[in-house]
């Protein structure tokens, strides 16, 4: 299993150092550093030097790492990555180099909790919240009788919740977020389109409720042989927390779960069939001669009129020798970045079914070494809420409880792009 | 410059303050950006007011240079960079130069742009412009700038008003043009004018200039000849007569690295025959020599004394290394190689392996041989490696058996690096100095054994071929080769000689007991399941000889065969099956029987080891003058390049003629036994003539006139122009004379760089050396005298060429012959009448006699000038007998002419002009018919001259 945990930053200088077993001394961060971090070719996750493997996975600048010498399971060291970073997320908002160097007596505590000898432990949020905090220490009383609940809980039936919840209002949050990636080429034909979804539940109910959560999933749709709907969404596959029960979905296709207490992912699912694309981007780009180039784009919304997009970003790239550009725009603001070679087109809103239209021309400078323009593709962020790129809606989510109180669902629906949505031109 | 930037500064300051590689390459594309568009408006409107000045143009091309210094690629600014060479700023130009020499490589088109603005800075009367130049042409050094720029830069390194820092800079700017574009640049035509720079009254020009002729004249031996004698004269100046200013001592030592380059320099050519010039070298080397007997404290003074002593000793050992300074040296070296410090046994033991190499003795290098064996495991691998060179130096018959048993034992420990060259030297050395043929089979089969998988295959080929040719030792080497085999692990070589010679003369032994053919199979076969496919084939061919001598072991090989028809390997499937049907056939046949007959013997031939041991060195500096090996290696080699010069063509490859001799023999080839050297040989001496160049005589009517005057009388004027004036006074002694030579300066500047050398076509015959070295400053209107020595050996029949050159501000030089001849080694005998004419019937007619009939003139009176024709014969040293010929017009001369080899050479003279006819009849005889020829042709132009 493990053997130690580290965290570098950018320049390989180590922040966090834990040695969960004694087959390292403290100067494999050294080998790492020197294999890795300085050496610029290596692409690969998973390093395995003689009989070392370091696992790492990069999140803002910082190289989070795991060394084994054992044969470990790979998928279960990176999710082991991944929960410490979700972890590290909900203590203190970012990760970053700052925000590790200002947080490090609470990241040692934290993989010292989640993590005993090398083999991952509890590493639910909510549970670690409640036993390891930031706040000041509460009274000693209190915590007695909270370390014992601690213990019955994490080794109960359902170590991710306690059983003694109560809320005066009964309510549950669910939120269906897609992000669409595209590339599509120059000739307007879709290369890839897919959508990678999660739906995020925020709980506050009650005692041990058991709730049962439907989609318009094809599986599910089939299985009830209504016949062909036409609104049937094909998942491709799916993934659940691990409060929901397994071999129900696998022998009946229910989602039925008894929820941990407060926020959750409680599915990611991925989609690459009938994804509809929210934004359609019609470029014309054409260099004149070896000193001008003009574009004309079009960008048009492509859902109904009462949803709107927000926040739409274009960064259209420009040749690398341009030495200004002159922009035309009808609506949002657009201007040449020097630093990243694009120009920027801000749209604060497009309602469904607007047109708007940028032209400019961009002045090149004559260079020493004539190179073709790689054109790189125009890169489109947006957000559209109400509207699902995939077509999956929420049928039901019912709620059981011993005490049968009434809950109220609420449900909301995101649809954005940010860094994958392309065009070519 | 850079502090009045502030713009660069800022770009600078803020690329290193960025966290991340990111943040760093966005600062950059934002500063390119404006670069861009600065220079693109610049572009399109600099034609009207500019509105970028030369300052800002400086400031983007340094931010350029700056990125691109950051490994950033950077296409814009080539034009900016370009322009701002002409500026006239030097801040200006100088960031101009940078850029150029940075942005640009050497096959860019922007060059061609940059040549014309070079040229003009090399014109500029600025000596800092013409460094600037200098650089970019030597950091960048295209074929084009060599071709369009070397003029001019050699224009800077002769002209007088150069300082002498831009000399120093156009040296070495030449030196790295030759170096990579050997064709580019006239070395020979500018010999002369480089060499007498020699003379520069600035150390460090001169050090700059001999590198400069270091390089050249390893390739343009014969052109830059001259610079030998400037060479020893200036170590005579620096050495002995301490000519240096206090600058240019480094620790005491008078600038070393001069020193060492012109000591390096005079290796280049063979030791000079000029007893002056040997005798001023010998005092210098002893000088070099004394001074380093005694080691002092200080570090820095050891190394610069250490460096100039290993170089002079080098020389030493070059110039005869059975000389008394070489003595001294080896006990000198003896000290070196069991110094403390590293360095100096290094170089110990490197110049040891030259004296080796060169020695005709090599005892006082035994007397070491121990402490040379323990440097064998001294703790730094090149020392080590010196070592294996001088070991394999210093081997002989003598002490072979020692020191291949050391090498033997030390292998099995040596450094990985050091087996394979190692492997070479001892397979070498064992087959050259072996004293048995038992030993050396034993000692290269322990090598195979040992070494392995260093043994390259020559090694092995060359083992057959031995025991091949050697009928005694077959019989002991399957012996040996037999006992090898069973030894449990084996290496894949000696499985290959196994197979060879156990195949070949396995039935020499199989009666012993221990070899029966049976066992002698099981051996060899347990091996080839171990082996690659080659080597398998090789043990097929084995077996089927085996098939041949031992019927008994018939069945079992028949088996192998079967098997091997069926295996995959193209090559072992078609032997097998060959050789299966070989075998099969009835027993009574006799195919199989001339198909196995015994390999004959192989024809002699070279080894193929040493060629590729020689492979091995390649030379990427200076040439070295000797290569490992014994003393015949070293001569050897010396033919080989000596083939390779005159050979067509070489002159231009002239860096590899060291190696390039070699490397042709390919080993392949070589074992196959062709002479891959006959191309050389067949250069015929033709060649030789032609390659040593007779420098272009003066010619004039006076000189004529001078000159021939001074063939019939000692003294007078030989030469005159404007600028000097050289006469002569000579005297003659048997067959030794001397001429004093009186150089006299017209003008009321010295003449610096002052040369006299003497060119002397057919030296077998005539020699001539200056009594000293001249001295190279002819001070105004004042006269020198130099004492020339000449010997007669034979009868010659060329003038020998006296060629004077002098910086007067240009480079002058001035080739005139000597007005010695052979008539100037004739001493009168007196004769009787009858004395003479017995003697002038001995001699004969033709071939012993030379007539000629040519036309004279009469004088004013109409009479014959008989007082001209006797002062013309006796001034050829001829006696002229007054009685022996009745007419009285007719003369009559004898005398002997004495050479140093030849010994003496009668001479009689006969003169009948006629009055009437307004002929005249000469005739001479000589009992050496050439000696007649050359004394009328000579005779004969005297008097035919006013005709």
């Amino acid at each position: 299993m493990i053997s130690a945990f580290f965290i570098f930053n950018q320049k390989g200088e180590v922040l966090i150092s834990r040695l969960y077993r004694t087959d390292f001394k403290r100067s494999i961060a050294d080998v790492f550093r020197i294999q890795v971090v300085s050496n610029s070719d290596v692409r690969s996750p998973i390093i395995t030097l003689g009989s070392t493997s370091f696992f790492h996975v990069r999140v803002n600048n910082l190289y989070v790492v795991c060394v084994t010498k054992t044969n470990a399971n790979a998928a279960l060291v990176f999710e082991f990555c991944y929960r410490f970073i979700s972890i590290a997320k909900s203590y203190f908002g970012k990760v970053d180099e700052e925000s590790v160097k200002n947080n490090f007596v609470l990241i040692y505590e934290l993989i010292d909790e989640i993590s005993d000898y090398g083999y991952p432990q509890n590493s639910e949020i909510d549970t670690l919240k409640s036993y390891i905090t930031t706040e000041s220490v509460i009274s000693s009383a209190i915590a007695a009788e909270e370390s014992s609940k601690i213990t019955t809980q994490a080794t109960g039936a359902t170590s991710w919740r306690r059983g003694d919840v109560k809320y005066k209002k009964n309510e549950a949050f669910v939120d269906v977020v897609e992000t669409v990636n595209l590339s599509m080429s120059a000739k307007g034909t879709v290369l890839r389109a897919d959508v990678d979804g999660h739906i995020q539940m925020r709980a506050y109910l009650s005692g041990t409720p058991e709730c049962k959560f439907g989609l318009n999933d094809k599986l599910v749709i089939d299985k009830n042989s209504q016949g062909g709907a036409s609104d049937a969404v094909e998942l491709d596959d799916c993934r659940f927390h691990q409060c929901v029960r397994l071999n129900e979905f696998d022998s009946t296709r229910t989602i039925s779960f008894v929820p941990p207490d407060g926020e959750f992912e409680l599915m990611r699912y991925r989609s690459t069939s009938n994804v509809k694309l929210p934004l359609r981007v019609i470029p014309t780009v054409n260099e004149i001669g070896t000193t001008q180039v003009s574009y004309n784009i079009s960008v048009k919304a492509n859902f109904g009129n009462k949803l709107s997009a927000t926040n739409v970003v274009l960064r259209i790239p420009t040749p690398l020798n341009t030495t200004g550009v002159d922009c035309k725009v009808a609506n949002g603001k657009a201007k040449y970045v020097p630093a990243e070679n694009v120009v920027v087109w801000k749209i604060p809103r497009i309602q469904g079914g607007q047109e708007c239209t940028f032209s400019a021309t961009a002045g090149l400078t004559s260079t020493t070494t004539r190179q073709v323009w790689a054109r790189p593709p125009i890169d489109v962020d947006f957000e559209v809420l109400m509207l699902t790129a995939s077509g999956l809606i929420v049928r039901f989510l019912k709620v059981f409880e011993k005490s049968n109180y009434h809950s109220i669902k609420w449900v909301r629906y995101l649809t954005k792009a940010s860094g994958s949505y392309q065009i070519r031109f | 410059m850079a502090a009045n930037m502030r713009g660069l500064t800022q770009f600078i300051a803020d690329i290193r303050g960025a966290r991340v590689r990111e943040l760093e390459e966005k600062r950059i594309n934002k500063e390119m950006a404006n670069i861009r568009k600065k220079f693109k408006a610049w572009c399109s409107c600099h034609a009207a007011d500019g509105n970028l000045d030369g300052y800002q143009k400086k400031k983007y091309v340094a931010k350029i240079i700056f990125t691109y210094i950051l490994g950033y690629k950077v296409d814009v600014g080539h034009m900016e960079a370009v322009n701002l060479i002409s500026s006239s700023k030097y801040s200006e130009k100088q960031i101009g130069y940078l850029a150029v020499t940075l942005l640009m490589h050497e096959n860019s088109d922007f060059l061609r742009l940059v040549v014309n603005s070079i040229r003009k800075d090399l014109d500029e009367n600025n000596e800092v412009s013409n460094c600037l130049a200098l650089h970019a042409i030597a950091n960048v050094g295209s074929s084009e700038m060599a071709e369009a720029l070397s003029e001019d830069v050699h224009r800077l390194l002769i002209s007088p008003t150069s300082q002498t820092f831009v000399k120093k800079k156009a040296a070495l700017t030449l030196l790295r043009l030759y170096r990579k574009h050997p064709t580019v640049i006239p070395a020979a035509e500018w010999a002369l004018r480089l060499v007498s720079i020699m003379d520069d009254q600035d150390l460090g020009v001169v050090i700059c200039v001999t590198s400069l002729i270091m390089a050249l004249a390893q390739d343009h031996l014969d052109a830059y000849a001259v610079c030998y004698t400037k060479a020893v004269d200036r170590l005579h100046r620096l050495v002995i007569e301490g000519e240096y200013s206090a600058t240019y001592a480094y620790y005491k030592v008078p600038s070393p690295w001069l020193q060492v380059k012109l000591l390096r320099l005079l290796q280049y050519y063979a030791p000079s025959e000029d007893a002056t010039l040997r005798s001023v070298l010998h005092e210098v080397l002893q000088t070099i020599m004394n001074n380093s007997a005694e080691p002092s404290r200080n570090v820095q003074h050891n190394n610069a004394q250490h460096a100039v002593l290993f170089e002079a000793i080098s020389l030493a050992i070059h110039l005869d290394a059975s000389s008394p300074l070489v003595g001294t040296s080896a006990v000198l070296l003896a000290r070196f190689i069991s110094s403390k410090e590293t360095n100096v046994r290094y170089l110990g033991l490197d110049t040891m392996a030259h004296l080796a190499a060169r020695a005709d003795s090599l005892e006082p290098l035994k007397k070491h041989q121990g402490t040379i064996i323990l440097s064998l495991r001294d703790k730094d691998i090149s020392v080590r490696r010196r070592a294996l060179d001088l070991l394999y130096s210093m081997c002989d018959t003598d002490n072979s058996e020692l020191i291949v048993g050391e090498l033997l034992r030390y292998l099995k420990v040596a450094d990985y690096a050091l087996r394979e060259e190692m492997v070479l030297k001892i397979a070498i050395l064992t087959e050259k100095y072996a004293n048995s043929y038992k030993w050396y089979v034993d000692t290269i089969l322990q090598l195979i054994s040992a070494a392995g998988d260093h043994v390259g295959d020559e090694v092995w080929y060359r083992v057959v071929q031995i025991v091949t040719n050697t009928e005694d030792l077959q019989e002991y080497a399957a012996k040996v080769v037999f006992e090898h085999l069973k030894s449990p692990s084996t290496h894949e070589s000696l499985v290959k000689v196994g197979g060879y010679i156990l195949g070949e003369y396995g039935h020499l032994i199989a009666n012993d007991t221990g070899y029966s053919p049976l066992e002698q199979f099981q051996v060899l076969h347990s091996k080839s399941q171990f082996c690659v496919a080659s080597t398998r084939s090789l043990l097929l061919s084995t077996y089927i000889k085996w098939v041949n001598v031992f019927p008994e072991i018939k069945p079992q090989l028949i088996n192998i065969f079967e098997r091997y028809r069926h295996v995959l390997d193209a090559e072992l499937q078609q032997r097998a099956c060959e050789f299966y049907s070989l075998a099969s056939r009835p027993d009574d046949d006799e195919v199989l029987q001339n198909v196995c007959e015994e390999m004959p013997p192989f024809p002699p031939r070279v080894s193929a080891l040493i060629g590729r041991l020689n492979r091995k060195l390649g030379d990427t500096e200076d040439k070295r003058t000797w290569i490992h090996g014994g003393k015949e290696m070293n001569l050897e080699r010396h033919a080989n390049s000596r083939k390779a010069t005159l050979g067509p063509g070489s002159s231009a490859t002239g860096t590899t003629t060291v190696t390039g001799n070699t490397d042709a023999q390919d080993v392949m080839s070589s074992l196959a036994g062709l002479n891959l050297s006959s191309p050389g040989e067949q250069s015929d001496p033709s060649r030789v003539d032609s390659s040593v160049v007779a420098p272009r005589v003066a010619v004039g009517p006076s000189v004529e006139k001078w000159f021939n005057k001074l063939i019939y009388s000692a003294d007078g004027v030989l030469y005159e122009d404007v600028q000097i004036q050289i006469g002569i006074k000579s005297r003659y002694q048997g067959h030794l004379g001397q001429l004093a030579i009186y150089l006299g300066n017209k003008i009321s500047v010295p003449l610096t760089s002052f040369t006299s050398t003497i060119h002397v076509n057919d030296s077998e015959a005539l020699s001539a050396t200056f009594a000293k070295i001249p001295p190279n400053i002819l001070v105004p209107r004042t006269q020198s005298q130099q004492l020339l020595h000449v010997e007669c050996k034979k009868a010659f029949s060329s003038f020998p060429i006296l060629t004077v050159s002098f910086l007067a501000g240009a480079h002058q030089s001035v080739s005139i012959r000597l007005p010695i001849s052979v008539t100037k080694f004739i001493e009168g005998v007196k004769l009787g009448q009858a004395d003479f004419f017995e003697r002038w019937k001995v001699i004969g007619g033709p071939p012993r006699e030379a007539q000629a009939v040519f036309p004279i003139t009469l004088d004013g009176a109409g009479q014959l000038d008989l007082v001209r024709y006797r002062q013309v014969v006796s001034g050829n040293h001829l006696e002229i007998l007054g009685d022996v010929d009745p007419n009285p017009n007719n003369l009559v001369a004898a005398g002997v002419l004495h050479t140093s080899v030849d010994g003496k050479v009668g001479c009689l003279l006969r003169l009948e002009p006629n009055r009437e006819a307004k002929l005249c009849r000469l005739t001479v005889r000589s009992t050496s018919e050439d000696v007649a020829a050359e004394v009328l042709r000579l005779i004969e132009k005297l008097l035919r001259l006013d005709s």
